[in-house]
């Protein structure tokens, strides 16, 4: 699905499109003021902001909270697909595998509610047609009987080994293992689809393998923290990292405790920014996850401005829209939950 | 029964005295075991105390821990990852015996499931959420425990009850009205013998007059 395209893909007129859209996004001084504000009135000013179309649609169907968060996730749908439908040649290549992550998140969403037993309406809801695979497509996923069918016509859809994927879910019974295969899939493809020969792409490359880097490091802590190491963490780890290569991955996982891969975090071009986190007592993996989070938004921010006719502002651009879009769920659902202002500006990601 | 509704004989009185004794014997008993249970008690309150603290710091720490994960990851994302959930918490039924009475026995089995075990993702699912999973399940654990130690108070105070009243009847009731009926049964007795003995000198005399 994400082979390297042969045709030069339509920069200037996709850029263009992202640069407009990219003057509505929400900065910090918004957030500053949303925090002062009530739900009802997050809502009004959220609407005032472009996010009106979503919240009236589906104001008849869900109200408050949650209101906010689907008709965020729906205008960032809209975008991404837009965006998506726009971009053509080698351009359309890597944004659909960029967001191949949200055809993978839709997928979990409709295997969770098939196997908890959900009914289509309810599974409906939870979807966020932000990929390459449209509200038809998904459509029929949750239209098919079993799990199993779902597995095999999803892979069918997104060309993945079927069988394959099939075969993981019958051995283990688990869904994690299928999810899990899929992430890993994801990043291989998405690495796969990036041609590194020109400056902008390559960055765009060195963001994706940053990000592994924090993916894998999350998913080594998360398992420390459960007393798993070992061989049994290298099966979650992400191939492709720039900074946790296999090497510092096997030493990370072999690590008994979080402690005791400190002196090998160290090597870490970040670890500075989680020194304090991972040596306290208690590490606290949330946090630590958190600050990890911000060095790779700062370093997604560092590019921003580079190549303006290139992969990066619309990279840029995906990124700062699903951030704003987290930003605003952050802020509804903390001020509705009575959390003090403080720790959800300790929870924004700016 | 009354005191006096008896019928004033020997082998009623000596009935009656069997039953004083056992009766006494009984109220010793009771009020031991009324003593123990009380002990008992003030024991199982002190760790119901702190672990009514313990499920209200644990239930305190895991809805924040929840609403958090909420915020940054969404409902959406939330709801599903406890819908992929596979494993139910295990609890295991049984009974002791505390001074005779039976107060139930719960052991939490299998209340942790580990995050490879869960059902969903391990790459994919958030820190945040993990967190507030680990939570909650601190909490049912607590609240399993709890369970356990508030139906023991529980049943402690209503069997302390149930002593205290069998106690009080005792003391107040039962035995002063068999110690009631014995001095009825011993009065009409006596009664019974000075009137025989009077009988039987009138029947002398009478004899002694006709000869």
């Amino acid at each position: 699905m994400f082979r390297r395209s042969g045709r030069k893909g339509n920069y200037a007129y996709t850029v263009a499109r992202v640069k407009a859209k990219k003057s509505l996004l929400l900065g910090e001084e918004d957030y500053n003021k949303m925090l002062q504000m009530s739900v009802p009135e997050i809502s009004r000013y959220i609407s005032e902001s472009g996010y009106q179309k979503e919240m009236a649609e589906l104001a008849g169907r869900i109200e408050g909270i949650d209101l906010v968060e689907h008709a965020t996730y729906a205008n960032m749908a809209k975008v991404f697909s837009s965006i998506l439908a726009a971009s053509q040649g080698e351009l359309e290549t890597m944004v659909a595998a960029y967001l191949e992550k949200w055809d993978i998140w839709n997928l979990k969403v409709i295997l969770r509610g098939k196997s908890y037993g959900l009914g289509a309406d309810e599974i409906r809801e939870d979807l966020v047609p932000a990929g390459s695979l449209g509200a038809e497509s998904l459509e029929k996923l949750i239209a098919l009987d079993s799990i199993d069918d779902a597995i095999v016509n999803f892979a069918k859809m997104d060309k993945v080994n079927g069988q394959e994927l099939l075969d993981i879910y019958k051995e283990s019974g688990n869904l994690g293992s299928v999810e899990d295969y899929l992430d890993k899939y994801h990043y291989a493809r998405l690495l796969a689809s990036i041609d590194p020969s020109s400056r902008p792409t390559k960055m765009f490359q060195e963001y994706v393998r940053k990000e592994i880097d924090v993916r894998n490091l999350e998913t080594i802590l998360k398992l420390k923290a459960e007393g798993i190491y070992g061989e049994q963490v290298m099966q979650y780890i992400i191939p492709g990292g720039k900074q946790v290569d296999k090497k510092l991955a096997v030493q990370l996982a072999n690590a008994e405790t979080i402690a005791a891969a400190a002196s090998d975090l160290s090597q870490l071009e970040f670890y500075e920014i989680i020194k304090d986190l991972v040596e306290a007592d208690e590490v606290r993996i949330r946090d630590v996850v958190s600050e990890m989070k911000r060095y790779e938004i700062a370093q997604a921010k560092k590019f921003s401005h580079l190549y303006p006719l290139s992969v990066v502002p619309i990279l840029d651009y995906m990124i700062h829209k699903e951030i704003e879009v987290g930003n605003i769920r952050t802020i509804s659902r903390g001020v509705e939950s009575g959390l003090d202002k403080e720790t959800i500006k300790g929870l924004l990601v700016i | 029964m009354a005191p006096h509704d008896v019928t004033p004989n020997r082998s009623v009185l000596l009935d009656l005295k069997k039953r004083i004794k056992l009766t006494q014997s009984g109220y010793k008993v009771l009020k031991m075991k009324r003593d123990g249970l009380i002990i008992e008690f003030f024991e199982v309150l002190e760790k119901a105390r702190k672990m009514r603290e313990g499920v209200s710091s644990d239930y305190e720490s895991a809805m924040e821990k929840i609403t958090i994960a909420r915020a940054v990851e969404g409902e959406i994302a939330v709801k599903s990852a406890a819908y992929a959930l596979k494993a139910d918490p295990q609890v295991k039924l049984g009974s002791k015996s505390i001074m005779g009475m039976m107060v139930p026995k719960v052991e939490a089995e299998k209340i942790h499931t580990k995050m490879t075990e869960k059902g969903y993702g391990v790459i994919s699912t958030s820190a945040y959420i993990e967190d507030a999973a680990t939570a909650f399940e601190k909490l049912l654990d607590t609240l399993v425990r709890a369970a356990e130690v508030e139906t023991t108070m529980k049943k402690l105070l209503d069997e302390i009850e149930k002593t205290k009243r069998r106690v009080n009847a005792l003391e107040f009731k039962i035995i002063p009205e068999l110690k009631e009926s014995e001095r009825f049964v011993k009065f009409s007795l006596e009664e019974m013998d000075r009137e025989n003995t009077t009988r039987l000198k009138h029947l002398k005399r009478k004899g002694a007059a006709e000869e």
